[in-house]
Parts: C-alpha cells; sequence; structure tokens
C-alpha cells in the first residue's frame, strides 16, 4: 500500500461523506451493488494484494476544476510527472490557457487537465489490444503500457488529449488517477500539490468545500457529450466576449449569450497568405496510413473488380483480363501492394512486433474490425492468387472460396477502414466524405491498377481501357461530389471543422488547390479515354499523364486527410503543448536539446526476440483463453 | 457501465524505491520552503517532497522543488578544477592543491602589483551561511580587500538600505502569518504566483478564509493583478510618485495613525512638507493612476485595521529602488502598520538565502548587520578573530555594479567570481564583456562549469551544490533552515565551505597574525560561532543549533540563548519585529520618516525607441537557467526566448504569433519569439530575463543612488520583424546549449 505520512496535511486526504445515486447523465455513481464479483477484488498494484479501506471505493471519482482560481504554476502537472517518473515529453495532465481582453481589462484563463475517466470511454471502446479497462475501483479508467502496440488510435478518439503516445517508448500511457493514492484515502499526488486551490478531487457530483459550481463546461473544454467526463468546474469570474487560444490553433471560444456556454469559432491567427506546406506534409508522421490506405483501397477496388466483373456478372473484358497471361502477374501484383501497405502500417505501430493484438477488441473498436476484416481480405487474395496458378476443379473450387473470403474481408475492412474516422473529437473526418473519398478511391485506384498491367502485359486493351476509365471517373465524380460537400459543410460550420478547412486553405493552400485542379483534370482525362479513341503515342502519353496525375492526386488529397485534422482537444500555451512550437522545434533542430520536452517522432523495429518471449511464456491453453477473451468480452 | 476486459493485469505504478527521506531546505527561492528528498538503496536522490508539518509550506512545493533531486546529476556540473593561462586557452583540468595554491598566488601577485583592492570578490545569495560567514572572515580578515560584495546587490540592495534608512537596520519585520491577520495586501510590484508560489499559496489559502482586498500595482496584467480587487497599473518608474500622493490624501484627510507617529517616529513634519507637493491631480500625470483611485486606495489603505504591504523586484530594480522602499515603510509607519498581526511592510526577498548574505557574509560590512564605519564594531569583530582591526578599512567598498565600472576603468585586475554569473545577470551585457576581458586573473566557483560567465576564466572551481553541502538559509520571514548533505558533492567537487577553508589556510600560512584566524571546518561548529556573535543583536540566533533547527522545520529569528535556556519552544512562526513601541535600530528607537523628492531619471520611451522594457521572472526558471535550462520538466514550458507583445502593436509591424523578432535599445539588439498577448500595454514589452545574451543584452540598469541596485525593469526599446525567419531561429539557438 501506498505509504501515508505521519505529517501528512489534511487537504491531502479526501473528504467525501456522502455521495449522489446517479450523476447527471443518469448513470449510477456507486459503480457496482454489493457481493458483486468485481467487489472485493485487490487492484494488484505492483502486484501488492492487499485491497483499500477507502469507504468509496465503488464511486465513480472525478477532478474538480476551478478555473477562477488556477494560475498556472504548473504543480499539479510536476507532481503527477515527478509520481509517475515521466521524461519531459510525456505529460499525464498538462496546463494550457485562453486569454481575452484589451489591456488592462485582460483575463488570462488557465486549465489544467488530465484523464476525465469517463462514463463512456472512447479510449476503451476505440483500442484494439484491450488496453483499457475501467475499474469499478473508483470508476478509473487504467491503460496497460504492455499490452499497448503503439498504435495511437486512443489519442485520437479521446476529446482531452489524455492518452499519451510516446514516441520514444512506442506506447501510450496515461493519468493511472493515482488509484495507490486512493487506496489509502489520499487525493491524487497533483489535486495535492495544487497551489491555487483549483484543483480538487472526490466522488462525482459532490460539491468541494467552499465552492458553489459544479459545472460540466468551460470554455476550452470540449463538448461533454461526446464521452460524459467526470470532470467538473466552477467558473464564475465573468469573462471577455472572445478567449483565444494561444497555441497555433485556429481557435478562439466565442460566448453564446443564448446557450450560455463558449463555442469554439474560427480564429484567422496567421492571414489568408496560401501556402504549399510541403515540407510539413512530407513528413508527416502519418505517411504510413496514407501509404496503407491508399495500396489497400487500389487493391481492394481491383479485386472486387475482378470478382464481381469478372467472375460474377462475367463482363466480356474483365473476363478477358481473367483469361489473359496479364491475370497472374496482375493478382502478383496487388498481393505485393497489399503487403506493403500491410507492412508499412505494421511498422508504423510503436510496438510491431504485438501486431497480433489488433483483433482483441473485435467487440468494441472499429479500428480492431478493420485490422480483422482487412487480414481476411489479404488472406483471401492470397489465396485467391495462390490457387489461380492451377487450373483443376479443386483448386478452383478453393480460388472461389478464397475469393469469397476475400469479398468479405473487403465488405467488413472497407467499411470499418472508413467508420473508424467517423472520430467526433476529430470534426475534419466525421463526415461522409471520408467514405466518398475512400469508395471513389477504389474504383479510380483500382481501375488505374488493371489498366497498368494489362497495358503492360496484355494486347487489345482498348475496350477494356474505356470500361475502366469510366469506373475511375465514376469513382472521381464520387470524390468530387464528397469534397465539394465536405467543403461546404466545414466552412459554414464551426470550431475544429471550420479552423481545419482554413488551415487546409491557407497553410496548405497551394498544395490544396494544386490537388483540386488535378480532380479536375482526371475527371476529363477519364472521359475523355473512355470516350474517344486514343491509341498510339497520343494514347501512351496520354495514359501516363492520367496515372502521374491520379496518383499525386490520391497521394496530396490522402496526406492532406491525415495532416490536417484539428482535434476538439484541451487548449494548449504559448510553448508547452502548442502544435504549432512542436513543429518548429523538430523543424530547426531545437527538439535535439532532450530538456525541450519535444521527442522526434520515429519508428520502431521489429523486435522479433521480444514475441518469441511472448510466444514462450504464453501456453497454448493461454492462447486459446486469448482468443476466447476476444468473443466473451472476459 | 462498460469496463472493459474481466481479467485484470496487475496496475503497475511507477515506483522510484525510495528507502530513506532526508530532510533540506530548498534551494531554489527565499520562501524557504522545507522539503524531503528520497534516496534509493543505491543513495541516488530519486523523489523530492514537501515536508507535511513545515510551517512554511505544510507539504507543498513548486515546480522547481518538485525536481530538485535531479539537480545532482544534472548537465554541465563542474566535475575537476581547471586552470589555463589566459582565457584564449584551452582549459587543463588539475588537482585541488594546484587550483588552490595558484588562485591564493594570483589574487596576492595582483594585489601587489596593483594594491590590495585591485582583487574583488564577488559572491552570491546562493551558498549557505556558515560559507557566507567564512567567505567575509576570509576576505575581510585575510585577504584584505574592500571590493567584496555580493549578487544580491542585483536582488535585494533597495530592501536593505530601505529598511536601514527607515528602521536604522536591515530586517523585514513580518511574516507569512500576516496573511492570515491581514485586512487588506498591496503587493507593490510583486507577482506571487510566478514568482513565489508557496507564498502566494499561503495568501490564497489565507484570503479565501478572510477575503481581505487585493490590491496590485504592476504595469503588466500578472496572474496576481488580473486577480485583484484593484489593479493599479502604474507607469514604470513612478512608484514614489503614488505613495508620496497616497501620503498627500492620508495626511490631507487626517486618516493618519497620530499615536504611532509620536510615539515611534520622527521627521513627520519634513514628510508632510514634501508630499503636499503631490496631490493626487498632480501625481495621477506622473505616475498614471487617476486621482480617484489614487484617493480610494489611500482611504482603504489607511481605513484598514490592519495592512500588509509587500514588494519584490518591481520597487528593488529601479533608480528609485531604495526611496521606494522608504516610501512603503513611510505609509507603513504613519498607518501604524508595523510590528502588529496583519501590518507590516515585508520585502518578498529573492535568492534562496538572500537573507543569510545580508545577515552574515560581511559584505556590506561585518557580521550581522554590523558596519565597517562603526569604531566599536571593528574592534569586536577584529577581537573575535584574532586579526588587527586596523586591517579592516574604515568604510565599505564598492557594491557589485560600481565593481564592474571599476573594473572597465582597469582599477580592478584580479576578480573571484562565487557562484554567480554577470555575464547574464548584469545589465548591459557588452560592457560586461569588456570589463572581464581585461581581467589579469578571474576565478570561477561554481557548481555549474557552463556557466557564461566561465568563458573568461582561468581557474575553474567545481563547488558542491545545495544539499550535497551542509549550512543553513534564512527565508524571507527571518526563518533559519537548515540544509543537510545529504549526497556526496558530484564527481570531484567540493562543498563552497571547504574550499574557503583550503583557501585561508594558504593565507593564514603567512603568518601575519599570531596564532592565525581560526576557520572551523563544521558547519555546526561555524553556526555556533556566528551563534555567539549574535547575542543581543536584532538578528540574534543564539539559541538555535542545527539540531534544534531542523527538529522546528526552521526557526524565526530572534531566537536568543536566554530563551533556550528558559526551555521556550521555538515558535512555528508568527513572530514579528518592532512589536513595541520606540523599538527601531535608531539611538532613540524612533523609525525615521523620509521625504522622497522624485527624480524622474529614467530611460523613457521616446521616437527612436518607442516601447518600455520590462524584464521579469517565469514560474519555471531559475535565474541563469544552468540550474532549470536542463531540467525537462521545468525547461520544457519556456524553452526558448520570448517577448510578450501587445497584439496591437505587434499588427502594425506585421507580426504573428510564434514570429522571431527583434528587439533594439540603444546598447544592443536581442532575438526573441513574439508571443502577442494583451498582458502589457501597446507601448510595452515583456522579456523573461532568464536567457543568456537576451534580456540584459538590452537593459540599461542606471543605478540607485543608495542601494547601487541596478533599473532593469525601467528601460527603451524597439522592435523590429525579422524577414528570415529561418536565419532567426538557427541565431536564437546557437545563442545557447541549454
Amino acid at each position: 500500500m501506498f505509504p501515508v505520512r505521519e505529517d501528512e496535511p489534511k487537504y491531502a486526504f479526501l473528504q467525501d461523506k456522502d455521495s449522489k445515486s446517479e450523476n447527471r447523465y443518469g448513470m449510477p455513481i456507486e459503480l457496482t451493488i454489493d457481493g458483486d464479483a468485481l467487489r472485493d477484488q485487490s487492484l494488484n498494484i505492483n502486484n501488492d494484494s492487499d485491497i483499500g479501506d477507502n469507504p468509496n471505493r465503488y464511486k465513480q471519482h472525478g477532478f474538480y476544476f476551478t478555473a477562477d482560481n488556477c494560475i498556472a504554476c504548473h504543480a499539479c502537472e510536476a507532481a503527477c510527472s515527478e509520481k509517475n517518473d515521466n521524461a519531459g515529453h510525456i505529460a499525464f495532465r498538462s496546463v494550457g490557457f485562453v486569454e481575452g481582453g484589451t489591456y488592462p481589462d485582460y483575463r488570462r484563463q488557465n486549465i489544467s487537465m488530465a484523464c476525465n475517466h469517463c462514463d463512456d470511454p472512447v479510449c476503451l471502446k476505440g483500442c484494439p489490444t484491450r488496453a483499457y479497462t475501467k475499474f469499478a475501483e473508483y470508476g478509473a479508467v487504467l491503460q496497460d503500457p504492455d499490452i499497448c502496440f503503439g498504435c495511437g488510435y486512443c489519442t485520437w478518439v479521446c476529446p482531452y488529449n489524455a492518452p499519451q503516445l510516446d514516441p520514444v517508448e512506442g506506447t501510450v500511457s496515461k493519468c493511472n488517477m493515482c488509484v495507490d493514492r486512493l487506496e489509502v484515502g489520499l487525493k491524487p499526488a497533483c489535486v495535492s500539490a495544487c497551489l491555487g486551490n483549483a484543483l480538487e478531487f472526490g466522488v462525482i457530483e459532490n460539491t468541494p468545500e467552499d465552492r458553489s459550481q459544479i459545472e460540466s463546461q468551460i470554455p476550452g473544454f470540449p463538448d461533454p457529450s461526446i464521452t460524459q467526463p467526470n470532470i467538473r468546474f466552477q467558473q464564475t469570474k465573468t469573462l471577455n466576449r472572445d478567449m483565444k487560444r494561444v497555441d497555433s490553433t485556429a481557435i478562439k471560444y466565442h460566448r453564446d449569450d443564448d446557450a450560455g456556454v463558449y463555442q469554439p469559432v474560427l480564429d484567422e491567427k496567421h492571414g489568408k497568405t496560401k501556402h504549399w506546406g510541403m515540407k510539413t506534409l512530407l513528413s508527416s508522421h502519418e505517411n504510413a496510413h496514407v501509404m496503407f490506405t491508399l495500396s489497400a483501397q487500389a487493391v481492394m477496388g481491383a479485386f472486387v473488380m475482378l470478382i464481381v466483373g469478372g467472375s460474377l456478372f462475367e463482363l466480356p473484358v474483365i473476363k478477358a483480363v481473367q483469361q489473359s497471361s496479364a491475370f497472374i502477374p496482375l493478382l502478383i501484383m496487388m498481393f505485393v501492394m497489399m503487403g506493403a501497405g500491410l507492412y508499412k502500417l505494421n511498422m508504423h505501430l510503436g510496438k510491431p512486433h504485438r501486431f497480433y493484438r489488433g483483433f482483441n477488441n473485435l467487440r468494441h473498436s472499429p479500428l480492431s474490425r478493420e485490422i480483422a476484416g482487412v487480414t481476411a481480405f489479404f488472406m483471401g487474395l492470397a489465396g485467391y492468387t495462390f490457387f489461380s496458378f492451377f487450373e483443376n476443379g479443386f483448386t478452383n473450387l478453393l480460388a472461389g472460396a478464397s475469393a469469397v473470403l476475400g469479398m468479405i474481408g473487403f465488405a467488413a475492412g472497407s467499411y470499418y477502414m472508413y467508420k473508424l474516422y467517423r472520430i467526433k473529437a476529430r470534426p475534419f473526418w466525421d463526415h461522409w466524405q471520408t467514405a466518398s473519398t475512400f469508395y471513389g478511391s477504389m474504383l479510380s485506384l483500382g481501375s488505374l491498377l488493371i489498366a497498368i498491367v494489362s497495358v503492360v502485359m496484355m494486347s487489345n486493351t482498348y475496350d477494356l481501357i474505356k470500361v475502366l476509365a469510366l469506373i475511375a471517373a465514376i469513382g472521381l465524380v464520387i470524390e468530387a461530389i464528397g469534397l465539394v460537400f465536405h467543403a461546404n459543410d466545414l466552412k459554414n460550420g464551426a470550431g475544429e471543422g471550420q479552423a481545419a478547412h482554413y488551415e487546409l486553405s491557407t497553410t496548405f493552400g497551394k498544395t490544396y488547390w494544386l490537388r483540386n485542379a488535378l480532380l479536375v483534370l482526371n475527371i476529363i482525362l477519364t472521359i475523355v479515354i473512355s470516350s474517344t479513341s486514343l491509341t498510339g503515342g497520343l494514347g501512351i502519353f496520354v495514359g501516363v499523364v492520367f496515372t502521374a496525375s491520379l496518383i499525386t492526386m490520391a497521394y496530396l488529397g490522402r496526406i492532406i486527410f491525415y495532416a490536417l485534422v484539428i482535434p476538439t482537444t484541451m487548449p494548449g500555451a504559448f510553448f508547452w503543448k502548442n502544435k504549432g512550437f512542436v513543429d518548429h522545434a523538430r523543424e530547426s533542430g531545437l527538439a535535439d536539446m532532450q530538456q525541450l520536452g519535444v521527442a522526434y517522432e520515429r519508428h520502431h523495429k521489429f523486435d522479433v526476440a521480444e514475441l518469441m518471449q511472448t510466444v514462450k511464456e504464453n501456453s497454448l491453453a493461454d492462447m486459446i483463453a486469448q482468443a476466447k477473451a476476444i468473443v466473451t468480452g472476459k | 457501465m462498460l469496463f472493459g476486459r474481466g481479467t485484470k493485469n496487475p496496475i503497475k505504478i511507477a515506483d522510484k524505491k525510495v528507502k530513506e527521506w532526508k530532510y533540506a531546505t530548498c534551494g531554489y527561492c527565499s520562501t524557504g520552503c522545507s522539503i524531503e528528498v528520497g534516496l534509493d538503496e543505491s543513495g541516488r536522490a530519486v523523489s523530492s517532497r514537501g515536508v507535511g508539518n513545515a510551517d512554511v509550506n505544510r507539504g507543498k512545493l513548486c515546480l522547481k522543488g518538485i525536481f530538485e533531486h535531479e539537480l545532482f546529476e544534472s548537465a554541465g556540473r563542474g566535475t575537476e578544477p581547471k586552470i589555463r593561462d589566459s582565457f584564449h586557452d584551452e582549459w587543463k583540468k588539475t588537482d585541488w592543491d594546484t587550483a588552490l595554491d595558484k588562485t591564493y598566488s594570483e589574487i596576492r601577485r595582483v594585489q601587489e602589483k596593483y594594491g590590495p583592492d585591485s582583487v574583488a570578490v564577488i559572491s552570491t545569495g546562493q551558498m549557505l551561511t556558515e560559507e557566507f560567514y567564512t567567505l567575509g572572515k576570509l576576505t575581510r580578515g585575510l585577504i584584505g580587500t574592500n571590493n567584496y560584495d555580493g549578487n544580491t546587490t542585483l536582488c535585494m540592495a533597495s530592501a536593505v538600505s530601505g529598511y536601514k534608512r527607515s528602521f536604522g537596520s536591515d530586517g523585514p519585520p513580518g511574516c507569512y502569518d500576516d496573511f492570515d491577520q491581514t485586512d487588506l495586501l498591496i503587493a507593490w510590484g510583486s507577482n506571487l504566483p510566478e514568482q513565489h508560489p508557496i507564498i502566494y499559496w499561503r495568501m490564497k489559502e489565507a484570503q479565501e478564509k478572510s477575503g481581505f482586498p487585493l490590491i496590485v500595482i504592476d504595469p503588466r496584467v500578472t496572474m496576481l493583478a488580473q486577480n485583484a480587487d484593484r489593479h493599479l497599473t502604474v507607469t514604470p518608474g513612478t512608484d514614489v510618485v503614488l505613495m508620496n500622493s497616497m501620503m498627500y490624501v492620508i495626511l490631507d484627510e487626517g486618516l493618519e495613525d497620530k499615536r504611532y507617529i509620536e510615539a515611534n517616529t520622527n521627521g513627520i513634519e519634513e514628510l508632510e512638507a514634501e508630499v503636499a507637493n503631490y496631490d493626487p491631480v498632480t501625481a495621477a500625470k506622473i505616475c498614471g493612476i487617476d486621482e480617484d483611485t489614487i484617493r480610494a486606495v489611500a482611504r482603504q489603505f489607511a481605513k484598514a485595521k490592519s495592512a500588509m504591504q509587500i514588494w519584490t523586484m518591481g520597487i528593488n530594480q529601479s533608480t528609485h529602488g531604495s526611496d521606494g522602499v522608504v516610501g512603503i515603510n513611510n505609509l507603513a509607519l504613519i498607518t501604524g502598520n508595523i510590528g502588529i498581526p496583519g501590518g507590516t511592510s515585508l520585502s518578498i526577498t529573492g535568492q534562496c538565502n538572500a537573507m543569510g548574505t545580508r545577515e552574515w557574509s560581511s559584505c556590506s560590512g561585518l557580521p550581522n548587520h554590523r558596519l565597517l564605519e562603526n569604531p566599536q564594531d571593528r574592534e569586536d569583530i577584529a577581537k573575535f578573530w584574532n586579526i588587527d582591526p586596523e586591517f579592516f578599512p574604515k568604510k565599505r567598498g564598492m557594491f557589485q555594479t560600481d565593481i564592474y565600472q571599476a573594473m572597465e576603468l582597469g582599477e580592478i585586475k584580479g576578480l573571484w567570481l562565487i557562484a554567480t554569473n554577470p555575464m547574464s545577470s548584469l545589465p548591459n551585457t557588452a560592457r560586461i564583456r569588456k570589463a572581464m576581458e581585461q581581467l589579469e586573473v578571474c576565478i570561477i566557483q561554481d557548481c555549474y562549469e557552463d556557466t557564461e560567465s566561465a568563458q573568461y576564466g582561468d581557474i575553474f572551481l567545481p563547488a558542491g551544490t545545495w544539499a550535497e553541502k551542509d549550512g543553513v538559509m534564512t527565508n524571507t520571514e527571518r526563518r533559519v533552515n537548515v540544509v543537510k548533505p545529504l549526497i556526496a558533492p558530484h564527481a570531484n567537487s567540493k562543498p563552497d565551505l571547504w574550499i574557503f577553508n583550503r583557501m585561508a589556510e594558504r593565507f593564514n600560512a603567512e603568518g601575519v597574525n599570531k596564532g592565525g584566524v581560526n576557520f572551523p571546518e563544521k558547519a555546526a561548529d561555524i553556526f555556533l560561532e556566528m551563534g555567539t556573535l549574535s547575542e543581543g543583536r536584532l538578528s540574534d540566533i543564539s539559541g538555535m543549533t542545527h539540531e534544534i533547527i531542523e527538529k522546528s522545520r526552521g526557526i524565526q529569528w530572534p531566537y536568543t540563548a536566554q530563551q533556550a535556556a528558559d526551555n521556550v519552544t521555538p515558535e512555528t512562526g508568527g513572530v514579528r519585529l518592532y512589536t513595541e513601541d520606540a523599538t527601531f535600530r535608531y539611538p532613540d528607537g524612533k523609525a525615521k520618516l523620509i521625504p522622497l523628492p522624485f527624480i524622474d531619471n529614467n530611460e523613457v520611451p521616446d521616437e527612436k525607441f518607442p516601447l518600455w522594457l520590462n524584464t521579469g521572472r517565469l514560474i519555471e526558471h531559475w535565474h541563469g537557467r544552468s540550474k532549470t535550462g536542463k531540467l525537462s520538466n521545468n525547461n520544457k514550458y519556456s524553452p526558448i526566448p520570448f517577448a510578450e507583445v501587445n497584439p496591437d502593436a505587434a499588427r502594425e509591424l506585421g507580426i504573428i504569433a510564434g514570429d522571431y523578432i527583434r528587439l533594439v535599445s540603444p546598447r544592443s539588439d536581442a532575438i526573441v519569439m513574439a508571443q502577442l498577448t494583451h498582458r502589457v500595454p501597446k507601448n510595452m514589452i515583456f522579456v523573461p530575463f532568464h536567457f543568456h545574451d537576451c534580456a540584459n543584452r538590452l537593459t540599461l540598469g542606471l543605478l540607485d543612488p543608495h542601494s547601487r541596485q541596478p533599473a532593469y525593469k525601467q528601460s527603451a526599446v524597439r522592435m523590429e520583424k525579422v524577414a528570415d525567419q529561418k536565419a532567426a531561429a538557427q541565431m536564437s539557438m546557437e545563442m545557447r546549449k541549454f
């Protein structure tokens, strides 16, 4: 048990005597009933089997933050990092601020934020490895870095930036509510360290001593309906109508008198000048996702065209491909592309050798389902490719079975590939345009893939090319329609989505313009190809131009998709937790100084030894139990 | 409720495996927090926490204290003594004897060639009190230079000077308990939340209970100013005018405490005559505070049952720094707000042991506020130390800031710098650089070898830091608290005390004083020697020992041998000075009310340099960052130099947030990153002073006539947009290694 000092000051002890039965969202505060199997178990903190004697052990706890009082002294962050032994670039809790007014009628509001141990932990649901658990004890949402494989999906879905993806360690870690202190009746380290009397902690919905408010929101805090966070606020001092973020995010918070809350609105921080922003784009850590999604979509598109067009509907032009000498090379090409995409995706993980844990959360995580779907698709594709080498009834049957598996994998994989981006905390992605672009890309890139291999490997591709061009045109038009709606919705929308569109049209304005121009050009080219009879040198020229133009367009579009997303996260400070400064530090080399607290993004090697270790340490029975748990959730 | 997995793995929470907690007093600021450092099995310092039953901090620490255990192994620590022939050469490692012999012979060589005062010893507010006392004995008793001062000239000299002028002696009369007792608090140029976070917490706790009004006087909207009931945005350098005008209102409206004035002060007539020149209408035009506000604040202050005034560098670092302190004291004296619970004028000091050096370093005279100008004091100390009284100069020598000007003139040829970094901390770096370049010998004694001043050193003596050493420190409320050596000094570095004692052996060997001057080896013994010297004086510590101090978590002076003999348990807090009538330190026991005529001699913004340059501190950094600049969990909050710039001023120049900008003053220039904020007015920028080759390249630093403290906070600059942002980033990065 955590040692309690003899001279521990009174303020460090939890004070709750009574509590309410339900929170404001109608959830019970007592998390389990008497006699429940989840009760009277040890938390096994560092393998200590004792059970804490905290009388409120099974009640949902939460932080209370009096924004009026916070002075941004960072004592809470320091106490947290000291206790959890965190390096400078990791912070389970951090303080940012917003400010407004004109000198001297100026007010800065600091916000200290850690994990809110939500009623609806989107991190837990999103995590593909089941590294997260919401405990019946204190309602703490805890994460186990030893399970995590470092995909960072929880950091995408969390609206508060609570999970911390460590580019050095390659795993996520986060606030553990100091459950070791709670077990012995002490408040968390951050709360005990607070020097402004701003931070409090206790059973949720209990108004702390000497406080008058327990609001669910303050300016700068994301919409609580996303996760039902267990944090309450007091903010009674009048703020200015506009409260601005001081980090690089183009957002300010504007008072909505009718709603009585502050809404995030666009703040055009760096004018209207258009830039290429190419350096930022090309060095993006999300490049792995670009390569994976584009190659997977190209291969999926091609596969579906072959199976549906060729095998199911027996369209002559597609059938001809299947029967040509181009067929096997095409399949091999698809297999290699898919394999390369998957490899790239896997190797972007912080712990690539833990890849097999990706299926663990099929019950909740769209990412797990995507991984499962894509894996099934890849297996189907592999089988279909392999059995297509042979020509007999048995192998044909197996090829057919593989095709069915591939199609099922495609349906699940492509759907969840889209679905996993529908994240409320990332309004730029949370739009049907993600689907139209993904499925549109399958048509355009899939067609291109078949076309290139066919033109090189088979004769008389005249009709095929025309059909493929038409399919590509349909895909491109779908994509274009999605993009038009997306842009309009963002521009006329609010908050982070609007800010993302502002960045799109300024920081990456020229790149955005180029992508759009290429999209129009590609639509024209596909229509020209499908409706005219281009042959010979001109045909090859147009084909090459279209290929280059389509690939460039797809790449730029996709990289923008990842680089641009602005999460509904907490405001940062001027240096600390400011994406603009982090980017500058990495670009300029300032980040070479370890004490700057900015780590470079990096890749992690596939650690065979650790994988073998895991295999060795787990018996077959363990593995079966693990697999069972995927279904049962135990 | 969704709980996730049913079978749970054990929870892993970092366990630093602390085997033992050891007591110390925090070495960062003057608040004087009691701290426990956790050592693991191998004796490595792995954790820090506030001591729960210590009255000062009651279990709390600020972010610097929380990571203080990381200091011992931080980058840039000195490991071996080093020497070289000139600062152009490469350093050569050497042994202690060689380095100390060379230090001794070089000091004497320069003194013989240019005279005894041609070697300056510049000390600090960073060492432990026993070390200050020993250095004072060494310098005044054996080396014999009168140019001996500390860097406390840069932070607390005005407070010292102001207290001496008003009360007849240095010594802050109040204590932290006054926050709990007061009915009104005025903070003059003090930003507690950022500079003294634990004192802020004590104030906040008190304010939440009693709800006393808080008045903040500061040109910048600091966190404290924003949370104040009244914020007076005074024009830089004109505080004295505001004080005079407040006194005008108080005296004009008969709100003064006539009984107190009569019983405790001299000079009310002269004061009244002078403040008559500062009616609120006239004063408002100078100090920028409207007449109604001046009257309202003066009345509120005078009518409060007890009123407390605190101040920090906003007052001290000004050409009227000493006058500002006297003005605060005047206000307190005419309203009877000295020595009563909740009524005080309390200087919130700067360095961890600024108070210790004020009391015991002999920089401005002789130990325990004794004066060189006083023959009896010279006689007493000479006898006690076993030296010839005639060896002492008859008046104090130059202040630190004047020593540098003498260095420029070539009057100072040798310099022993101890735990201070003037290349970073003195105003107008360009002048300091030239002064350092012309030295014949420069001895650097520091726990870090990478300070900017070390580049001009010929001898480097690696010193221990903080709790590698043994001794006491005195905090803002006169509390003496103890630091224990809980870890061996890094590599081959040695405690400053050890270095002084070894130097003393070398000077003693000259055999000038028959029997030699005694230099005890142990800090606890030196403390007892100091106790003897303090008996019957204002800062009487004769009842204290290291053991009782640790047990009491620090003891406020005075605590006398008599009290100890009578078994009077030291108070946990709340000890005040001047609680009885006519107990001030002037011979008649009365304090002086000193008239303060105002002359505006500041560099004020003009057409060429249209902006006020205001400098100051950030919570995450310590002085020149040689400590905090290396700890990522402190440094990351402001890792590179920046300026707070008013957005309206920035817009006119096309500057956006995050741009590097160039600041130009009549001295030099500096590159900083622009942070746009309405914390500062359109005609002012704020630059933190922590960064080397930055703020102090720009500052003028006119000296206060009484305290010789530089006016860091009043200079004029202009701001320029930098076209080549990449080059500016590169330049800013190259200028500092941490």
